[in-house]
């Protein structure tokens, strides 16, 4: 029995790790990571918070719909151990409940209702960075082993660093996406440059002039003019002579 | 070990660049750190170059320019197949490729050229190109430290343009890049003069030039300052 559960602990580590270098859907990875928790870590459920946008916590996966419910309460009350994981960034360390005292009387009052009887918590860190927490619930109010513990700090710490990764990527992918529009948005300009200033049989810079003044004077963007110059959308107002000398 | 390797890569570009990271400045001491005779970075969307982030000298910048002309060679290489491209011998080739490409490499003096992805995770952004004016392959260590070198740039690139307002190009980036703007000048007029869109005046431009072996900037300055009228 032991040696199956360590096989099947290394193979759900092998699949996290294949997180870090395939596509996957942080959802879909942190519900995994629940029920994994609950299969073979001894506890009764789990739920996993994530701080997005950073500072917000909001619940993204569950084992289970009790735990849900447990969990929305804990963000709606400000009050439980995955928030003070999250920050403090910190484990909190197993901790049996009490109806409506100790460290969260009325997160305790709730948690007690849906049968749980104690908790503990990871924060989801790497280094300097926390972006959320794991909640482990037992509906018993033994510890969990501390080899389990150890074994919920690896899932943990892998789960995170994809987590992190996967936003880092899309980050970089948003931000050259960015760069490519603003050096198109150049190019253009320097195209509509060229089409105004042999429409108007005048030099680059005039054209570039007229180009500048025209989406002034219309509240336009110098690109989507630029571009409708390109397109030969663009009103011939634009680039004929100024009849006042341009202020 | 590659712990080492960017620690000493590191400590050189800090000494070499004077403490500046900007990607031009990282370009420019390349050639140093990897020990190649040039570098130039090109930036790319789609199916060209957008333009040359940083050239390190009048070679490179031929490089630059044939493969914005041509729309082959190392950098459009590396970047459309997402891998190193390696040409250690350009007079004696083992593949062969870029015939528009080679023979006016080797006229400018370039015997031997790479291609290195600039990537930051899946983000891809074009390619670094290095040369030597002598045939001969990358050592290990040369090869490693060049990925090392893309890596850096690529990043500093992104952080640079991360900081950039929106829809804007960071300033960093734009002081040293060149976008081809009079190839893209003559562009419009040529699309004009004939009644073409833009996209095919571009074309007709690069046939012009590679039927006349001129670079396309060349031909794009004679038709801005009207010595020139394609028909």
């Amino acid at each position: 029995m032991e040696s199956s559960r360590d096989q099947n602990i290394i193979h759900y580590l092998i699949d996290l790790a294949d997180n870090l270098v395939e596509d996957f859907d942080v959802v879909e990875l942190l519900t995994g990571l629940t029920h994994r928790c609950v299969d073979m870590l001894g506890i009764s459920a789990a739920g996993v918070m994530l701080a997005s946008p950073p500072g917000e916590l909001r619940l993204v996966a569950t084992s289970s719909e009790a735990m849900q419910l447990v969990e929305l309460f804990e963000l709606q009350a400000h009050e439980g151990p995955c928030l003070d994981a999250f920050h403090t960034g910190k484990p909190v360390e197993h901790e049996i409940l009490r109806h409506g005292s100790g460290r969260w009387p009325r997160f305790s009052i709730v948690a007690l209702e849906a049968g749980f009887q104690s908790v503990f918590a990871l924060p989801l860190r790497l280094r300097e960075t926390t972006i959320g927490a794991l909640n482990l619930f037992s509906m018993g109010e033994s510890p969990m082993a501390e080899a389990d513990i150890v074994v919920a700090g690896g899932f943990a710490d892998l789960a995170t660093i994809s987590v992190i990764q996967y936003g880092a990527a899309l980050e970089a992918q948003r931000v050259n996406e960015q760069l490519s529009q603003a050096i198109t948005s150049r190019i253009v300009i320097e195209q509509a440059k060229g089409v105004i200033s042999e429409r108007a049989q005048i030099d680059l810079s005039e054209a570039f002039s007229r180009l500048r003044n025209y989406g002034r004077r219309h509240s336009t963007r110098l690109a989507d003019v630029a571009q409708n110059a390109i397109d030969g959308t663009l009103d011939p107002e634009a680039w004929a002579a100024p009849p006042t000398p341009d202020a | 070990m590659s712990g080492d390797r960017r620690a000493r890569v590191i400590a050189a570009v800090e000494a070499k660049s004077g403490g500046e990271w900007s990607p031009a400045r990282l370009c420019e001491v390349t050639p140093d750190i990897v020990g190649v005779t040039g570098a130039g970075a090109m930036l790319m969307s789609g199916d060209l170059s957008q333009g040359s982030l940083c050239t390190t000298n009048s070679v490179t910048n031929v490089i630059d320019d044939l493969q914005f002309t041509l729309g082959e060679g190392p950098c459009i290489d590396a970047y459309h197949q997402d891998k190193v491209v390696l040409e250690p011998d350009l007079a004696h080739p083992a593949t062969a490729r870029w015939f528009a490409f080679t023979p006016k490499a080797l006229e400018a003096g370039i015997r031997a050229i790479f291609g290195f992805p600039l990537r930051e995770g899946a983000a891809r952004l074009g390619a670094l190109h290095l040369y030597q004016d002598k045939p001969g392959y990358l050592s290990d260590d040369q090869h490693a430290d060049a990925l090392l070198m893309a890596e850096v740039i690529a990043r500093q690139v992104i952080n640079a343009q991360a900081g950039a307002s929106p829809g804007r190009m960071a300033e960093d980036l734009e002081a040293t890049a060149d976008f081809h703007s009079i190839v893209h000048n003559a562009a419009g007029i040529v699309s004009v003069q004939l009644g073409v869109s833009v996209t095919d005046a571009l074309v007709r431009l690069r046939a012009y030039a590679f039927s006349e072996n001129r670079l396309v900037r060349d031909v794009a300055e004679d038709i801005v300052n009207k010595r020139l009228r394609l028909s």
